[in-house]
């Protein structure tokens, strides 16, 4: 795992950022358009959010202005040309890392409910208790 | 490149105004000399004038349905969706009920009597039959069963004010109280807006199954005859005409629009580069 990379993330990931990691994510699984993104991005049950059409659009822009992804205009066979955006080795390399770095959060959350349900369980009963078990 | 003599002509939404004189600016830069003559009108109205004869080397419209509708594959060979965009409802500070409307009240301050409001017309514009299709979206998502036609009795007739911008102007004279336009045009203007959910404002191809429910009958190319079209997520889209004498410059143009340039002029104009 690369702790380096890792640790230069932010605790808090906004769902702006959140967006980027998704975004990238899909365009792992097969290069798409921004109409496709936003209805494979809303229907995925991966999601931080809604993902309304300007904040999609707008973190393409600036990941392929960054190199994450690149873009070219593609003409429709039976509809209109959209632009194509497609995974570059630099935007698979941060999905990467984007990976690793919510398995650390995945891990520390984990931990965290781990010691909270040990303190649950040295505690005298209480009507009041939320039950996680 | 110095172009005497050429004038390119090009058609264009009267909502993308201001994005293609912006255009027009940094092409012209690029381009000395070189004539550009440019009309804006509805989009509907604009694609039935190239239908009737009028030549155009470029085509810029508010919904890229238009296209395939009335000018593939006969005047248009390929189109590419530029920018989207939503609807909201555009009001002044000297409106009635602009203290109190929200996004969850909007259509019982607009049905209240002493409030005006107004849309433009479907037959020429495409904000025209997308505020009927909001309307219609409004009465199933707000549960709000005969919404859609009570809204259109109260609306002021579409005849008097057939386009965006007698819209905005009838607005600023304070000639009623609410309009419903593009997203793009309210900032514009620096008029206030009323967002609306994103389930019908026509702005998330996430709901595009949920927007088809709506329905509006607009006059075909065939006239005399009606056609009925379905609600879709807003889209602006470009083409080059098939007859256009210029097609390297019109190609030109249409990649300046379409490239960071063209992203900047209309995130600067309030519409979402695609």
């Amino acid at each position: 795992m690369n702790e380096e990379k890792i640790s230069e993330s932010e605790l808090t990931i906004s769902i702006e950022r959140s967006i980027q990691a998704e975004l990238l994510l899909l365009l792992g699984q097969r290069p798409s358009h921004g109409y496709e993104l936003i209805q494979r991005l809303n229907e995925a049950d991966f999601k931080s959010g809604e993902a309304d059409a300007a904040t999609v659009y707008r973190n393409l822009r600036r990941m392929d202005k960054d190199g994450m992804i690149n873009s070219h205009w593609e003409v429709g066979e039976s509809g209109p040309g959209r632009r194509l955006y497609k995974l570059t080795p630099q935007g698979g390399a941060s999905l990467k890392v984007w990976a690793e770095y919510i398995a650390q959060q995945k891990a520390t959350l984990e931990n965290f409910l781990q010691a909270y349900l040990q303190l649950e369980e040295s505690l005298p009963d209480r009507e009041d208790e939320v039950n996680l078990t | 490149m110095i172009c005497s003599q050429k004038a390119l002509s090009i058609i264009h939404a009267g909502a993308l105004q201001q994005v293609m004189e912006k255009c027009l600016e940094h092409f012209s830069k690029q381009n000395l000399g070189l004539k550009i003559k440019m009309k804006g009108v509805g989009s509907r109205e604009g694609a039935r004038r190239i239908l009737s004869g009028e030549e155009y080397d470029i085509i810029a419209l508010a919904d890229q349905a238009l296209f395939a509708e009335l000018l593939v594959p006969d005047l248009v060979k390929n189109y590419f969706v530029f920018a989207a965009d939503q609807i909201v409802i555009g009001y002044d500070c000297s409106s009635r009920g602009s203290k109190e409307i929200t996004e969850e009240n909007w259509f019982d301050v607009l049905l209240r009597p002493q409030v005006s409001f107004a849309r433009s017309d479907h037959h020429l514009a495409p904000c025209g039959y997308r505020a009927l299709m909001v309307w219609q979206l409004a009465e199933k998502f707000y549960d709000r069963p005969g919404l859609y036609s009570t809204m259109e009795a109260a609306c002021i007739p579409y005849s008097i004010y057939p386009k965006s911008i007698d819209l905005a102007s009838a607005l600023f004279k304070g000639k009623i109280d609410y309009a419903f336009l593009y997203s793009s045009d309210a900032k514009l203007l620096g008029l206030p807006y009323i967002t609306l959910p994103s389930k019908i404002n026509l702005s998330n191809p996430a709901y595009a199954n949920f927007y088809d429910q709506a329905v509006v009958s607009v006059e075909s190319k065939i006239p005399g005859k009606a056609i009925i079209i379905h609600g879709k997520p807003i889209e602006f889209a470009i083409g080059l005409s098939k007859n256009s004498q210029y097609l390297e410059l019109a190609q030109l143009f249409i990649d300046l629009l379409t490239g960071p340039e063209g992203s900047s002029i209309l995130d600067d104009c309030g519409l979402i580069p695609c």
